[in-house]
């Protein structure tokens, strides 16, 4: 029975006139629990399609995504966005959070989202908050929050359901050097605290030593980073 | 409705635009139907409040009073034929009322002139006074208005361009008839001032304007067979053969079935327009986890607290509306109107809504990250 997140030969084509447009070519990447990889690679590689597909948001063209036992080729839509709400928990470029929701309700309509809100749900929104440095900000509204704080409650929000899968798309865009490392160790003690499985897809290199492993993308086909470019990394 | 009130909340000034527009539109709506109600009741509420269920005119004449002539004799036979439980002759025509000298502009009144039969079925139960009586010809029962143009009980008017003198021995309550207070006498007083002019009954022994008749199951074709010459329709059918009285409602309903419309397409288009302001916050809900029908769910639900709060606001501003409108005016608001328009209202703009919900179920998540390469 495998666990965490596989991804088996995946390819994802865009068909363009008669010409196919291959975004992704046979992808295949496993991700245990407790471990943080990195995806890297220049825009357009195909980073984004594959955090999608990952995501259960875009649909494989050839191939399985094996997430948590999910084998999401076979799911309908409505399965989909189960499987979004329980298993995933998605941080995005900028943290998109909802304007007119204070930060723990951000949290709480994730839970209204999966049905009833219980007492201890509450209980763990908070504590959730306060592991986060937000615990003075529990009212606040995301124009009252600085960028970091922004991205910081969309980590909670991101770890609100006890998802399996975390997939973090450029998290520390729109962050300064200090927020971004804030950030970045954050998700890195939660993923190892916690037991997720979680992909960062970033071209962010500082952020690259919180990370397990470091994979490259490069016109849609994933491989290792080199070892050369890691140890460069690792050097910084 | 969590998504819903946390929005309510937290923009008040934008959704407070919103209800000031579906307010406006709930009390025109609610003073519409109170006035096309209120004129109704003018036009016709002597025929209305009527214990008839079926009226015999003269073939021909179109359902209305005025162009209609039979005998008397036919009520003896219409009585006979089957289902029917009871008939009683009808006339009418418009008079002008004056009061004492007749120096004055006031004190002509205008009055429809009802004749029927002391102690039939037609005969409104008066609320002062006493009830019409074969004896007394000349002794009228007059809707109450007539105490407002400074008629008393006891008062004896003269007709104009007639000979004949009326005296008031009882008051009525909500009996007009084309617009004008109703005056019920006795069928062979009505008859003296109606053909006061040789000739003008042609000749008709007894002659009457229409039959009404009582009884739930008759069937209007057997009527019409077994008499000759004369049409049988429903009580309905004859109220809208008043002259003017398809024409007047007609015209209050294309008012407000327009409005209905109207209102469909503004908030509509106002509900959308909120929407698609917000299409990039849905898919990103979308995108962890939210499904249509919670989004979906929030939306209506937010349509309904909105048109809830216009529509009660809307029919207290109509009520006080109605309280400080001027006496004479033809504006009756019922409770079922009221709570059939609030229904409808709040139908149109969950209805409207739909149009939005639409819209959400077809967002793609992966649009809202804005990350499609």
């Amino acid at each position: 029975m495998p666990t965490g997140l596989q991804i088996n030969n995946v390819t994802k084509y865009y068909a363009e006139g008669s010409n196919r447009i291959s975004a992704l070519e046979r992808v295949s990447i496993s991700v245990e629990f407790g471990e943080f990889v990195a995806v890297v690679g220049p825009s357009g590689s195909g980073k984004s399609t594959f955090l999608s597909i990952a995501g259960a948001l875009l649909k494989a063209s050839e191939g399985e995504v094996n997430l948590n036992g999910h084998l999401l080729s076979k799911l309908s839509d409505k399965e989909l966005s189960n499987v979004r709400l329980k298993e995933i928990g998605f941080i995005m470029q900028s943290s998109n959070l909802v304007p007119y929701l204070n930060v723990f309700d951000q949290l709480l309509l994730v839970k209204k989202m999966s049905g009833k809100v219980r007492a201890e749900d509450k209980t763990f929104a908070v504590n959730l908050l306060e592991e986060l440095g937000l615990g003075s900000k529990l009212k606040s509204f995301p124009e009252e929050l600085s960028g970091g704080e922004k991205q910081r409650t969309a980590v909670a929000r991101a770890l609100i359901n006890n998802p399996n899968v975390i997939l973090a798309d450029e998290p520390t865009a729109s962050l300064d050097t200090k927020r971004a490392h804030e950030v970045v160790s954050m998700i890195a003690h939660e993923v190892k605290s916690r037991r997720k499985a979680a992909i960062m897809v970033t071209h962010d290199e500082r952020m690259l030593e919180y990370c397990d492993r470091v994979y490259r993308m490069e016109d849609g086909r994933l491989s290792p980073a080199e070892s050369t470019s890691l140890a460069a990394v690792c050097k910084l | 409705m969590f998504l819903a009130l946390k929005e309510l909340m937290h923009s008040k000034m934008k959704f407070l635009m919103i209800v000031i527009i579906f307010v406006l539109v709930a009390w025109l709506v609610f003073i519409l139907s109170g006035l096309g109600n209120g004129l109704s009741t003018l036009a016709a509420s002597a025929f209305q409040n009527m214990k008839a269920d079926y009226v015999i005119f003269e073939q021909g004449s179109q359902s209305t009073m005025g162009k209609s002539l039979l005998s008397d004799q036919l009520v003896a036979e219409a009585e006979k034929l089957p289902n029917v439980t009871a008939a009683s002759p009808m006339g009418s025509t418009m008079a002008t009322a004056m009061k004492g000298n007749n120096t004055k502009n006031e004190d002509k009144v205008d009055i429809a002139v009802l004749g029927i039969l002391p102690g039939s079925f037609l005969e409104p139960a008066v609320i002062e006074g006493e009830g019409l009586s074969s004896e007394n010809p000349t002794g009228v029962i007059v809707n109450k208005t007539m105490k407002d143009d400074g008629f008393k009980l006891g008062d004896t008017f003269q007709l104009d361009g007639s000979t004949q003198a009326l005296t008031i021995i009882g008051f009525v309550d909500n009996q007009t008839y084309n617009h004008l207070t109703a005056v019920f006498v006795p069928m062979s007083e009505w008859r003296k001032i109606a053909f006061a002019a040789p000739g003008s009954d042609k000749g008709i022994a007894g002659p009457v304007n229409a039959i009404m008749l009582q009884g739930r199951h008759i069937d209007p074709s057997v009527i019409s067979s077994k008499l000759s010459n004369i049409d049988t329709v429903t009580r309905g059918a004859a109220i809208h053969g008043m002259p003017g009285y398809k024409e007047e409602n007609g015209s209050i309903m294309m008012m407000l079935a327009f409005l209905l419309a109207i209102s469909a397409f503004v908030l509509g288009v106002f509900f959308y327009v909120i929407t698609m302001q917000k299409t990039n916050q849905f898919g990103i809900m979308k995108a962890i986890g939210a499904r249509n029908g919670f989004l979906s769910k929030a939306i209506v639900s937010q349509v309904l607290v909105l048109s809830l709060t216009s529509i009660v606001a809307g029919v207290l501003l109509t009520y006080g509306t109605a309280a400080v409108m001027p006496k004479g005016m033809p504006f009756k608001l019922e409770t079922n109107l009221v709570i059939e328009y609030s229904i409808i209202l709040l139908v149109i703009a969950v209805l409207s809504s739909l149009v939005s919900v639409r819209k959400i179920t077809k967002i793609d998540p992966l649009k809202a990250l804005g990350r499609v390469e």
